[in-house]
């Protein structure tokens, strides 16, 4: 029963409604604007509420995060440039349906579908949070290593076109990601000697850089170009195509629930591995994947969103943060004078529960505002691309500076934006490089860890990776996967045609 | 007329520079904490500053500056102006800054305004090990050499310091040290099994112990701590400790060198204040954090004091890079 009346406080108390439906509205645009993130709202917001209650300070916080990694896509749909890691993967598949002047659609789907997730990821918080938290401690570094090769083989998917750039591109990322001072030896690695260096370069900055800038520049070649008109008539999905996607969306939901609750990894990987899944699992889409197919919108949307229930999962058992947002979050409760850790739950089940209703109601609020005030955000794509682009420029600067209030993050930022636009030009894909980036630390450090851990031998290292179930069933579904993707009929076909032609000649 | 004019402009500079620390602050003052949000020393900052704020009556905007162990942001406080409206909000590590070849400024080139609290490390272990305190550990790594796995920070880190007084006290350990990215991962990973034991600040472990997910196997400190009265400080199982405690990490808000002294004089009666809040005296007693409030001459004699022992000890037990001896580090009298 208490626990009831906790869950509802935020919906009968009309301040905490209000502030929880305020995150919400803020957090879309905050996700949308590139370089804004939720992580930065979040922690303005722990100076900012410090002299409130911690109830109005959770569901406020809670709002912008829920609001913060769905707003993300609008960007990504409208503009191919995703306004959060987590919405790399929805731009791929979003902008095509965006030229083609079926944003409205694509937006109402996704908002749909983020909804969904985010209420898969909730339900299974609620349900099963000691259940997913137990087996989120379970993973061992050599667990968090074959996920990042899980991911790194992820270029295929990302990669349209030659596979070969896409290995490029994954592997540049990987290089990016590793700059700066070392987080395990403190030793330097590619920094050349330059302090700027030792801070490594902003994931944040290369993502707008490469994803804005370029863009904007690429836009030049076509300023003159009539802007598309979009069709904004049908936003609202019908039942049947909700119901079409149901089973695709459960199990992306999934996905994102377990990724999320990982302490490692969070919604940019969710998103992208849930993309890779989509495009294993369907059959024959509509439309060619990249080329505005509806299931490369609907996986990676409510995965990211499943991930936001799943981060809360370890922080409200354990105390240990599923994100950088809930870390935040964590350091929030501390300040409000709780003590969050394994008996947070136990002592104040209260909390719980007021976490728990608060991402219902942000949830609701996100269907809500996700669907509505739709014509003024499609009015933006609509402006002349002189007016347009000029201010992505001025956000993608913005944006960058304030990532770590480092100028360093600008120029980083204009010069991969520069890098990103001559890629495109050479047919080099850009979502592998940004994948190389998110898992370059998730890669190195967890294989130096794993290693060390076996005392650098690398038969120990395979026999724990035999001896553990959840090893194991990583490690067969990375060689797999691996498998899989290798061409092997065509290859072999092609080999022995060039025999047979050297037989004829 | 000449004369009168310098004179005239002379006083006028007089007057404003002594109007400029009798209204200090003027403008909003900017506060550069060394780690990232949700980090102890973000938690810290964020909690007492706005209780020194209302202290002060002005404001001070704190924005995290990562990278580089924290000495990004030591650097581009150092750089800056030393007119008080730049402060650093950091931890220990700068002290170890130079002998571990991460730079060249320390806390010798800042003011201590104040020095907030300090932690206590604490030995923890994993629910489910075959040992249940200090000794018990130590006959297990003597039976089971090289099997014991030791959560790790990084060189100059806490843990990294307690293995030097380990080593130093007990000879040289035969285990594996596991790095990880903060105490908060390394102890996720004490949850889950991937290493056997961590040092670590009291206040990251208290929640894990007290809900039993981990078990305490000793506190390094000369006397029990209050908030885990049963376990044994580590002098009980090795009076040698004695030398090196107590020794702990620590809080402390800094303004580069040069700034005007009554204005450090005012910034540390402000926050002086600010750690009197009993909510702030709550949330560190939570944490298992003791509150010092240093500031002025004592505080610059407990850095001297702390870098003096933890840089030799790390030299000593073969853990730095460079010797503390080449920075005019004195090796400090027994």
């Amino acid at each position: 029963m208490d626990a009831l009346m906790a869950f509802l406080t935020v919906f009968i108390t009309p301040k905490l409604l209000l502030l929880s439906a305020l995150g919400t509205f803020a957090g879309v645009y905050v996700g949308a604007i590139p370089g804004l993130s939720v992580t930065m709202a979040v922690s303005i917001l722990i100076s900012f509420t410090f002299s409130w209650d911690v109830y109005p300070a959770i569901a406020l916080m809670i709002g912008i995060y829920m609001g913060g990694v769905y707003g993300g896509s609008r960007t990504a749909i409208l503009l191919n440039i995703p306004g959060a890691p987590s919405a790399i993967a929805t731009a791929l598949d979003g902008y095509p349906m965006a030229k083609r002047g079926e944003a409205g659609e694509a937006i109402g789907v996704t908002t749909v579908m983020s909804f969904f997730g985010g209420l898969v990821g909730i339900a299974v918080l609620a349900l099963a949070a000691p259940f997913i938290s137990d087996f989120a401690l379970k993973f061992q570094p050599r667990d968090y290593m074959l996920l990042a090769v899980l991911g790194i083989l992820l270029v295929g998917s990302l990669s349209s076109g030659s596979l070969a750039k896409g290995v490029f591109a994954g592997a540049f990322g990987l290089v990016i990601g590793a700059v700066g001072l070392d987080p395990l030896t403190f030793t330097e690695r590619f920094t050349f000697g330059f302090e700027a260096l030792t801070g490594g370069i902003s994931f944040i900055a290369v993502m707008i850089g490469m994803f804005g800038v370029s863009e904007a520049l690429l836009q030049l070649h076509t300023v003159s170009a009539p802007v598309i008109r979009q069709k904004i008539s049908r936003i609202v999905p019908s039942f049947s195509v909700i119901k079409k996607y149901l089973p695709l969306s459960l199990q992306t939901s999934s996905i994102g629930v377990i990724i999320g609750a990982l302490p490692g990894t969070g919604g940019d990987i969710a998103a992208l591995l849930a993309y890779d899944h989509a495009k294993r699992v369907t059959k024959n889409p509509e439309r060619e994947f990249g080329d505005g197919a509806m299931e490369g919108l609907v996986a990676p949307e409510t995965a990211n969103n499943a991930a936001v229930g799943g981060a809360f999962i370890p922080m409200t058992t354990l105390g240990i943060p599923g994100d950088a947002v809930t870390a935040i979050m964590i350091g929030a409760l501390f300040i409000h004078g709780l003590n969050p850790g394994p008996m947070l739950m136990i002592e104040k089940p209260d909390m719980f529960w007021f976490i728990v209703g608060s991402l219902v109601a942000a949830n609701c609020f996100m269907l809500l505002f996700g669907l509505t005030g739709l014509r003024l955000f499609t009015k933006i794509v609509e402006m002349p691309k002189s007016v347009l682009f000029p201010l992505i420029m001025l956000l993608s600067v913005v944006g960058a500076y304030a990532v770590k209030n480092a100028i360093t993050d600008v120029y980083w930022m204009l010069g991969f934006g520069v890098f990103g636009y001559f890629m495109r030009l050479y047919g080099y894909p850009l979502g592998p490089v940004i994948l190389g980036v998110i898992l370059s630390r998730l890669l190195d450090d967890n294989w130096r860890r794993a290693i060390i851990s076996e005392r650098e031998d690398l038969g120990r290292f395979f026999e724990g990776v035999v001896s553990s179930p959840l090893s194991l069933t990583l490690f067969v579904a990375v060689v797999l996967i691996f498998l899989s993707q290798i061409p092997f009929r065509a290859t072999f076909r092609r080999l022995t045609r060039r025999r047979s032609n050297v037989k004829e000649g | 007329m000449k004369r009168f004019m310098l004179s005239a402009a002379a006083a006028l500079a007089l007057v404003s520079t002594g109007a400029v620390a009798e209204e200090y602050p003027t403008k909003e003052i900017k506060g550069v904490i060394q780690w990232g949000a949700g980090g102890s020393t973000d938690t810290v900052m964020r909690s007492v500053t706005p209780h020194a704020e209302k202290a002060l009556g002005g404001t001070i905007v704190m924005q995290n500056m990562t990278g580089g162990v924290g000495a990004i942001a030591l650097n581009f406080v150092a750089r800056g102006k030393a007119d008080g409206y730049t402060l650093l909000m950091g931890a220990e590590n700068p002290l170890l800054y130079k002998i571990m070849g991460l730079g060249k400024k320390d806390y010798t080139d800042f003011v201590p305004i104040v020095l907030l609290a300090r932690g206590t490390p604490v030995l923890v272990a994993r629910a489910d090990a075959p040992y249940d305190d200090y000794a018990g550990m130590m006959a297990y790594i003597k039976k089971n050499p090289g099997a014991l796995r030791m959560g790790a920070t990084g060189p100059g880190g806490l843990p990294s310091v307690v293995t030097a007084m380990m080593t130093t006290v007990e000879g040289k350990l035969d285990v594996i040290a596991v790095p990880f990215d903060g105490d908060g991962p390394a102890l996720t990973a004490l949850q889950g099994g991937a290493i056997d034991v961590m040092p670590a600040v009291l206040g990251a472990a208290i929640e894990g112990i007290r809900a039993g997910k981990m078990k305490a196997l000793a506190v390094f400190d000369v006397k029990p701590q209050p908030y885990l009265p049963k376990t044994p400080v580590i002098t009980s199982f090795n009076k040698k400790y004695e030398s090196f405690l107590p020794w702990g990490p620590f809080f402390g808000v800094f303004a580069p060198k040069g700034t005007p002294a009554d204005v450090v004089a005012k910034l540390s009666a402000a926050y002086a204040e600010g750690i009197k809040h009993p909510d702030f005296v709550k949330l560190m007693e939570g944490r298992g954090f003791t509150i010092m409030g240093t500031s002025g001459k004592e505080a610059q004699e407990f850095l001297t004091k702390w870098q003096q022992n933890t840089a030799w000890l790390l030299h000593d037990a073969g853990l730095a890079k460079k010797s503390p001896e080449e920075f005019g580090i004195a090796r400090p009298a027994k």
